[in-house]
């Protein structure tokens, strides 16, 4: 009995030294409903029979199933990606009780409470919180693949905004749903874009009509909450006609031994005038110190700028996960469309990122802006991957790209693959990079008026990302701040 | 040659023009060697021969302290690829001073491995294309730092200009970086001829023509700057014009 | 020597020049005079054939000939030179190398001779040393790590060089000090000052024009001339300003 209780003691001391080291590390325990393990036909059935969906769509799932099936992984990135037995997971589960919900009073504590876990940014916690003339920002929370909140719908409807999970997309708006998914990324684009296509399990489905600018900005949290769930996350923006909207994707996630795929999709096609902002702050849990554990995160995502005066814009701050494996990009097919990509990307311990992205110039006039910071700390590899392709019968094409590396320490590794492709005299490309330390006299400067280490180096880094940070809403920008220097600490000294 | 046969898939050959190379693959020569002890200095000028396809592939290893300049000229009709893997040592120098000029159907490259082993090492790759017709002017270039060769410095500056529609550019400048104090930059471009250059030119009474020659000249010849034997520089000053005449042509 | 009449010129659509009417007979010097935004620059630019400034009605004719027809080779070879007021950098091509190639293309065009390099350099190095260069700077390339002044002292270099018929020396004076801008005047006297040969001086300021003492001073505003009168008409301005004329 007494060893009975030293053993629970010893697990539980174990679990919350685990939790210190992984700031936002928890778990909830909503039950979780299973599709059959393992990948096949059926299991593509089975999801698509859950969730209650259109025969076309059970059609476009196993097409694509049976593309993936003879394509390879991708292998062409600086990462060394452990082979992944796509046999040995769970392609699906929910939580069993979907509450439907009036407010978010009455919505299930443990999810409040996981809200809070999260870190939700002030101005939302305070519009949670019911503070009257708070700013407002819709949240569509994704939780263990489903949605289940879904707050502001009454006031986007009355702008006409479509903000939904896609799966009541499918159900509510099947004809904009069929007419864009697989619009932008293609289902055979690439292996993990492809598996998703397969077996998707939820997202988000914006629709922005015509001439409407969406009257708060759009927020996704996102959870990898059960047990081996592979999470297939299928996001869909459509902008109409001059319209605009700012969205915003964040996630953290439990604590897991076992390595967890994350291969979403996001599309945006913007038409004529229409503006997006897409803000991504991404914090998946990054493995142990010694980079076991850790989520796989191979995401594709990808706007077509397809009107004249069409802009995209992608602003990231990745963090997390043990390998990231994601190229946010702009086809730019629109005259004088614009396509912009703001990056920081941090690693630290054993951590691997190759990320960047694609400006593919398709129309005349249409310019491309790349910012780029990466931060490697650690025994972690990071990489700036990018291509900036100018097709011929694109006039008068601008971009300009900057990408610089910070490296922290000696047993890191920082590298810059950038691809230029140009077959149209009168582009103007230009490309610059730099690699740096911190510097001893910054350090010095700044410990002098008495920030210690850990503080000095969190600001020094959050100078080299202003650039970037500055794309952030603000309250992002604040968490984006935090989240930098949390994930550096004990990395110097 | 005996090495297998390429494909695109490989990151060196993405841009090749693989029909061509197989053309010549089987007379090919293995890569030549060149290597410098410690201490040596070498000024190394490469100008094409004129055949339709020329490929030159090259292992340079650099001794401690050693020192290489490399001015290379490709004018390769059809295919010229100069492929180079260099290795470095503590202090080692190494630059590379290359221009693709290309008009037609030409596919030219100049590839490069830079790898710095060791601490200390300078390394300045500065690449300049001139493409007309339909030709492509490659450079893929790599400067690769290995763990504790700290206080390197790399450089690589490639500018392309394309004189038609039609013409492509492209490149790829990569850095790997294994150590942290190290000073690492490049800087790349493509574009055509800036037309307030070409304004002034003309407001000065160059006839067109004459106006983008000379600016081009201006574009390339700085990268003969440095090549200390007179005769050697002079013959890549008339290469280069008589290739840039021909491309503008 | 140059007329221009009922000059109408936009840039990107927008209309700047809008029914300029000014004549500079040989022998004579005049000035112009503006605001900002007026169309002075422009005005240079147009009488250049620089493209993207498009004449939409108008004629000007320089020595008889449509100057409009022509092409900005032409121009310069008909003997007209144009003053950047920003001269133009060209890394990699030295300052002689293009003084020499573009005046001898002039000369090709007129049906004279080319200078031998030894006939150039010494008439470089003679303009040079006149508009107290140091020689040695024309050996660098094209306006490449000069300073302002610098920039406009070498385009002075290069119009002693070319010895144009007629020259529009736009802002010439800015950036330059209270001894450059004797040096530029002088040289402007000097080189443009000639029964045969005429100058139009763009300028915000007096100061230039009380050592190269134009003949007639204009006031563009708004695209025309509003304005014309003698070298006392620029001192006022400098007194009054321009609030009261357009």
């Amino acid at each position: 009995m007494n060893q009975e209780i030293a053993l629970k003691n010893r697990e539980a001391h174990e679990a919350a030294e685990k939790l210190a080291t992984y700031e936002w590390g928890f778990t909830s325990d909503i039950e979780s409903e299973f599709a059959p393990k393992g990948l096949s036909e059926d299991t593509v059935r089975f999801i698509s029979a859950k969730k209650g969906e259109p025969e076309w769509l059970l059609q476009w799932r196993l097409k694509g199933y049976r593309a993936w099936l003879e394509m390879e992984e991708v292998d062409w990135a600086k990462l060394h990606i452990p082979a992944i037995d796509y046999q040995d997971s769970y392609y699906y589960a929910e939580p069993k009780k979907r509450p439907t919900l009036a407010s978010l009073d009455e919505l299930d504590p443990e999810i409040r409470r996981t809200y809070e876990k999260l870190g939700i940014p002030i101005e939302e916690q305070k519009v949670l919180a019911g503070v009257e003339g708070a700013r407002k920002v819709a949240v569509d929370a994704v939780f263990d693949s489903v949605s289940v909140a879904t707050t502001f719908r009454e006031e986007l409807e009355r702008a006409g905004v479509i903000f939904r999970s896609i799966s009541e997309a499918v159900k509510e708006y099947p004809d904009l749903v069929r007419k864009y998914l697989g619009s932008v990324v293609p289902q055979r684009d690439n292996f993990f874009a492809c598996l998703n296509s397969a077996v998707f399990s939820d997202g988000t489905f914006v629709y922005i009509p015509e001439g409407v600018r969406c009257p708060m900005e759009l927020s996704t949290y996102f959870r990898i909450n059960a047990e081996n769930t592979g999470q297939f996350e299928r996001t869909l923006i459509v902008a109409d006609k001059g319209s605009y909207v700012s969205y915003l994707e964040g996630c953290t996630a439990p604590m897991r031994d076992e390595n967890q795929l994350h291969a979403a999709v996001v599309e945006i096609f913007a038409h004529e005038d229409a503006e997006v902002k897409y803000s991504t702050v991404q914090n998946w849990y990054p493995g142990d110190a010694e980079g076991r554990g850790g989520i796989y995160n191979f995401v594709t995502k990808r706007a077509m700028c397809s009107g004249a005066r069409s802009k995209v814009s992608w602003t990231q701050v990745e963090t997390g996960s043990a390998i990231t494996w994601k190229y946010p990009s702009c086809i730019l097919k629109g005259e004088g469309s614009v396509g912009e990509f703001y990056s920081v990307a941090l690693t630290n311990n054993r951590q691997q990122a190759d990320t960047g992205t694609k400006m593919v110039h398709i129309g005349a006039n249409t310019r491309s802006t790349i910012v780029s910071k990466g931060i490697s700390a650690g025994r972690s590899d990071n990489t700036y991957r990018g291509l900036v392709k100018v097709l011929p019968g694109a006039e008068n094409v601008r971009n300009f790209t900057q990408c610089d590396s910070l490296l922290l320490g000696d047993q890191c590794g920082s590298h810059t693959v950038p691809y230029i492709e140009v077959k149209n005299p009168t582009a103007t490309i230009e490309h610059e990079a730099t690699t740096s330390k911190i510097s001893e006299d910054q350090l010095f400067y700044a410990m002098a008026r008495g920030l210690d280490q850990e503080a000095a180096v969190a600001l020094i880094v959050n100078g080299f990302a202003r650039e970037v940070l500055k794309q952030l809403p603000m309250e992002f920008a604040v968490e984006a701040q935090k989240l930098l220097g949390i994930s550096l600490e004990g990395s110097v000294g | 040659m005996t090495a297998p046969f390429p494909t695109r898939k490989a990151e060196a050959w993405r841009y090749a023009d693989l029909d061509a190379l197989k053309s010549v693959w089987d007379e090919l020569p293995g890569a030549e060697t060149i290597t410098l002890a410690k201490g040596e200095a070498r000024q190394q000028v490469w100008i094409g021969d004129g055949s339709p396809v020329g490929v030159r592939t090259v292992q340079v290893e650099l001794a401690a302290g050693a020192s290489i300049d490399i001015f290379a000229l490709n004018t390769a009709p059809q295919y010229g690829r100069v492929e180079l893997d260099v290795a470095m040592h503590e202090g080692a120098h190494f630059a590379l001073h290359a221009a693709n000029i290309g008009g037609g159907k030409a596919t030219q490259e100049i590839v490069t491995a830079v790898r710095h082993l060791e601490p200390n090492g300078t390394s300045r790759q500065t690449v300049r294309s001139v493409l007309a017709g339909t030709a492509t002017g490659s450079y893929l270039g790599k400067v690769a730092v290995a763990r504790h060769a700290q206080k390197t410095d790399g450089e690589q500056s490639v500018k392309a200009m394309l004189l038609d529609r039609g013409a492509t550019a492209n490149c790829k400048p990569e850095l790997e970086i294994y150590a942290d104090d190290v000073k690492c930059a490049h800087g790349a471009s493509v574009g055509e001829l800036d037309p307030d250059q070409l304004f002034y030119a003309l407001s000065r009474g160059l006839d067109p023509a004459s106006a983008k020659a000379l600016l081009l000249e201006g574009f390339v010849l700085q990268l003969w700057d440095e090549v200390a034997d007179e005769a050697q520089r002079e013959a890549l000053i008339e290469a280069s014009r008589a290739a840039l005449r021909s491309v503008v042509a | 020597m140059l007329q221009i009449t009922n000059l109408h010129a936009t840039v990107a659509d927008k209309p700047i020049l809008n029914g300029l009417t000014l004549t500079v007979p040989a022998g004579e010097v005049h000035a112009i005079m503006g605001p900002n935004g007026a169309g002075k620059s422009t005005l240079a630019y147009v009488l250049g054939g620089r493209p993207g400034y498009e004449v939409t009605d108008g004629s000007a004719t320089f020595m008889g000939e449509d100057l409009l027809a022509q092409e900005p080779h032409e121009r310069a070879a008909a003997g007209l030179f144009l003053g950047f007021q920003y001269p133009v950098e060209i890394p990699g091509v030295s300052s002689m190398q293009f003084i020499r190639e573009s005046l001898n293309a002039q000369r090709r065009a007129r049906g004279e001779a080319e200078l031998s390099g030894a006939e150039f350099i010494r008439l470089a190095r003679a303009e040079a040393t006149e508009l107290g260069m140091d020689v040695e700077m024309l050996k660098r390339p094209v306006n490449v790590g000069f300073s302002g002044g610098e920039k406009k002292r070498a385009e002075m270099v290069q119009m002693g060089i070319m010895r144009p018929r007629f020259a529009v020396l736009d802002e010439t004076d800015s950036g330059l000090d209270i001894d450059a801008l004797r040096i530029v005047g002088a040289g402007i006297n000097r080189i443009m000052r000639a029964p045969d040969r005429g100058a139009l001086l763009i300028t915000h300021y007096q100061r230039l024009l009380e050592v190269a003492r134009p003949d007639k001073v204009h006031v563009l505003a708004e695209g025309r001339i509003v304005r014309s009168g003698g070298p006392e008409l620029a001192v006022e301005l400098e007194r009054e300003g321009y609030t009261e004329l357009a």
